[in-house]
């Protein structure tokens, strides 16, 4: 019964379904979605094998700790996003599915090709539900770009097929090393260009801001942490256990990865509107998780995803909540907003210091993580890089909670009656779905013994990864 | 030389996305590309006097000069998920047209409120 394969027929099926019954559609999308955050928890890791071929000739679903932890966490927070947003599926709920059953299908998938076929449902989909904003130049930029990233892609693939002759990961992964860097370079890079469109890295990331900025309260956290935490989990797997390759372009990428991170926090310390800012801090901290994978560190990069996908999806939900309760989203006119709305505010904040990386929050333990991994692989560039900007977004991030909480402008003492006019921002039932969030963020930073056991569960994550840092170990060196 | 043709036609359509603001000429290019990688991928399975991968009284033999069937199995796919990609965009297209009057892409970017 707990067969993976079901994570993806499943959807489909209703999917199917809920194109002959419209009226059910909002049903038919929350029990494809609880049925499938239910089975994720109950999947094992194995092999499955499609269609009675065997690998490298068939196709192949592989479940290892790293998908796992993938399939577990996109499943939970893609539910989490529709219920906190129900009233607004509407006629999307065949788009939703859709979308469900290819981003488990990305994650799952053993097979390259089929990755793409995946990539393409849930591109789709994503062009689809772009267009809910009726802002259609922002969705044909995305749709072009997009398209281009997908030839790439395929290019890069089937290069990759001609080199090696298999499109199985695995089997591919097994025939790189006998490879030169000369042969490799242009099908990685191909690839790593496709992939990044939807990563959100730099020369490739023109269609964020249109997309992001104008999406709704349902639309935004489903970009900004169900799809692109699906692409992360992606280019992590594959450019950790399918293409690890050699120094000249790692360093490429590398560059490619930190230049988006640091263009990130730089634009997103401009920006004047609460969503404007999110997003480029979504493309900061992509670059810095993509900048993880190369590097090799696997445990740190993937605290740093679920951390940041977490925060996004609060941060995203309220954003939203801004422009369809007040038709705006600039920070400067939504003064004090959170002192009529203290427990949204609460959240917000929450996850806000998490991104910055204030202790016991996971955003913290991440943090830590990631500069000890650097240290103990005695790179000093980076970690200098990634403090440099955690100031950066540590003035925008706390610019940012200043104008929401306190009303007044500077130089004035904050009263209440400076602040916007009072509306409820969210329903009771969303405030308390935010708040259990916001509290999973502290839990995952102050228990991070069990963060690291729930994460890796005694098992490497793509290879001999181990966390840097952990209680035993701080304690050991007491 | 048919992988070069190829690839000439993925540049073709580059340029014709990076020279051009507007949408249909840009889905058209789309297309373009779409068409130079699906023929690399057909000719990577090309062999010269190959035969069909099918065992018959006549080719009986698994060491005969076989064609690659995998590219063209995965052509169809790209073929149907680039058809599917530009339905939509021309969907897209016709709401743009409908809301701007124009397919303009840069007419529109100084139209409206950001």
């Amino acid at each position: 019964m707990n067969n993976p394969v079901l994570l993806i027929v499943i959807p489909l099926l209703l999917a199917f379904l809920s194109v002959i019954i419209k009226k059910a559609g909002k049903w038919l999308l929350l029990v494809g979605l609880l049925f499938n955050t239910a089975l994720a928890f109950f999947i094992t890791t194995g092999e499955t094998i499609i269609g009675g071929f065997a690998p490298p000739y068939g196709i192949n679903l592989v479940v290892d700790q790293f998908t796992l932890v993938g399939v577990i966490l996109i499943n939970t927070l893609m539910l989490i996003t529709i219920v906190v947003s129900f009233d607004l599926v509407g006629k999307y709920s065949i788009v939703l599915l859709t979308a469900l059953a290819g981003i488990n299908g990305m994650l799952l998938t053993g097979d390259l090709f089929n990755l793409f076929v995946f990539m393409e449902i849930t591109v789709i989909a994503a062009y689809i539900l772009s267009a809910q904003a009726k802002k259609y130049h922002h969705t044909i930029t995305y749709l072009v770009i997009g398209s281009v990233g997908s030839v790439l892609y395929l290019l890069g693939i089937i290069l990759l097929y001609n080199l090696t002759g298999s499109l199985n990961m695995a089997d591919v992964a097994a025939k790189l090393p006998l490879l030169t860097t000369k042969e490799l370079l242009v099908p990685v890079l191909l690839i790593f260009i496709g992939i990044g469109v939807e990563v959100k890295l730099m020369p490739v990331s023109g269609w964020v801001k249109g997309v992001y900025s104008n999406a709704n309260r349902l639309i935004a956290p489903l970009f900004a942490s169900v799809i692109a935490g699906t692409a992360l989990f992606v280019f992590g797997k594959l450019f950790v256990s399918v293409l690890p390759v050699s120094d000249t372009l790692t360093l490429l990428m590398l560059i490619m990865s930190v230049m988006t991170f640091v263009f990130g926090e730089f634009a997103a310390f401009n920006q004047k509107r609460v969503k404007n800012i999110l997003l480029y801090s979504s493309i900061g901290q992509a670059g810095l998780v993509t900048a993880l994978f190369i590097s090799g560190l696997v445990y740190a990069a993937v605290i740093l995803l679920i951390s940041n996908v977490i925060s996004k999806l609060i941060m995203f939900t309220i954003a939203g909540a801004f422009t369809e309760k007040y038709e705006t989203d600039d920070y400067e006119s939504l003064n004090g907003v959170f002192v009529h709305n203290k427990f949204t505010g609460i959240a917000f904040t929450i996850a806000a210091l998490s991104m910055a990386g204030i202790p016991l929050l996971i955003g913290f333990y991440a943090k830590l993580n990631i500069l000890i991994g650097f240290f103990q692989a005695q790179n000093y560039v980076l970690p200098a890089i990634i403090l440099l900007m955690a100031i950066v977004e540590g003035a925008y991030i706390i610019k940012l909670l200043l104008a929401l909480w306190a009303p007044g402008k500077e130089g004035q003492v904050s009263e209440k009656s400076f602040a916007v006019e009072k509306k409820q921002l969210l329903s009771v039932k969303n405030t308390i779905i935010c708040l259990i969030v916001a509290l999973v963020i502290i839990a995952g930073g102050v228990l991070i013994d069990i963060t690291e056991k729930v994460v890796t569960d005694g098992q490497p994550l793509l290879g001999d990864q181990s966390p840097s840092f952990t209680i035993s170990q701080s304690k050991g060196g007491e | 030389m048919i992988r070069v043709a190829s690839l000439l036609l993925l540049m073709i359509g580059l340029y014709g996305l990076l020279s051009t603001r507007n949408v249909i000429k840009m889905i058209i290019s789309i297309n373009i590309m779409e068409l130079g990688v699906n023929i690399f991928i057909v000719s990577i399975g090309f062999v010269t006097n190959g035969v069909a991968p099918i065992l018959t009284s006549q080719v009986n033999s698994s060491l005969s000069n076989f064609v690659d069937p995998l590219p063209q199995a995965l052509v169809l796919t790209s073929i149907v998920i680039g058809l599917g990609i530009t339905a939509l965009g021309l969907a897209f297209a016709r709401k743009l047209y409908k809301k701007y009057g124009t397919y303009d892409l840069a007419k529109i970017g100084g139209m409206k409120d950001e």
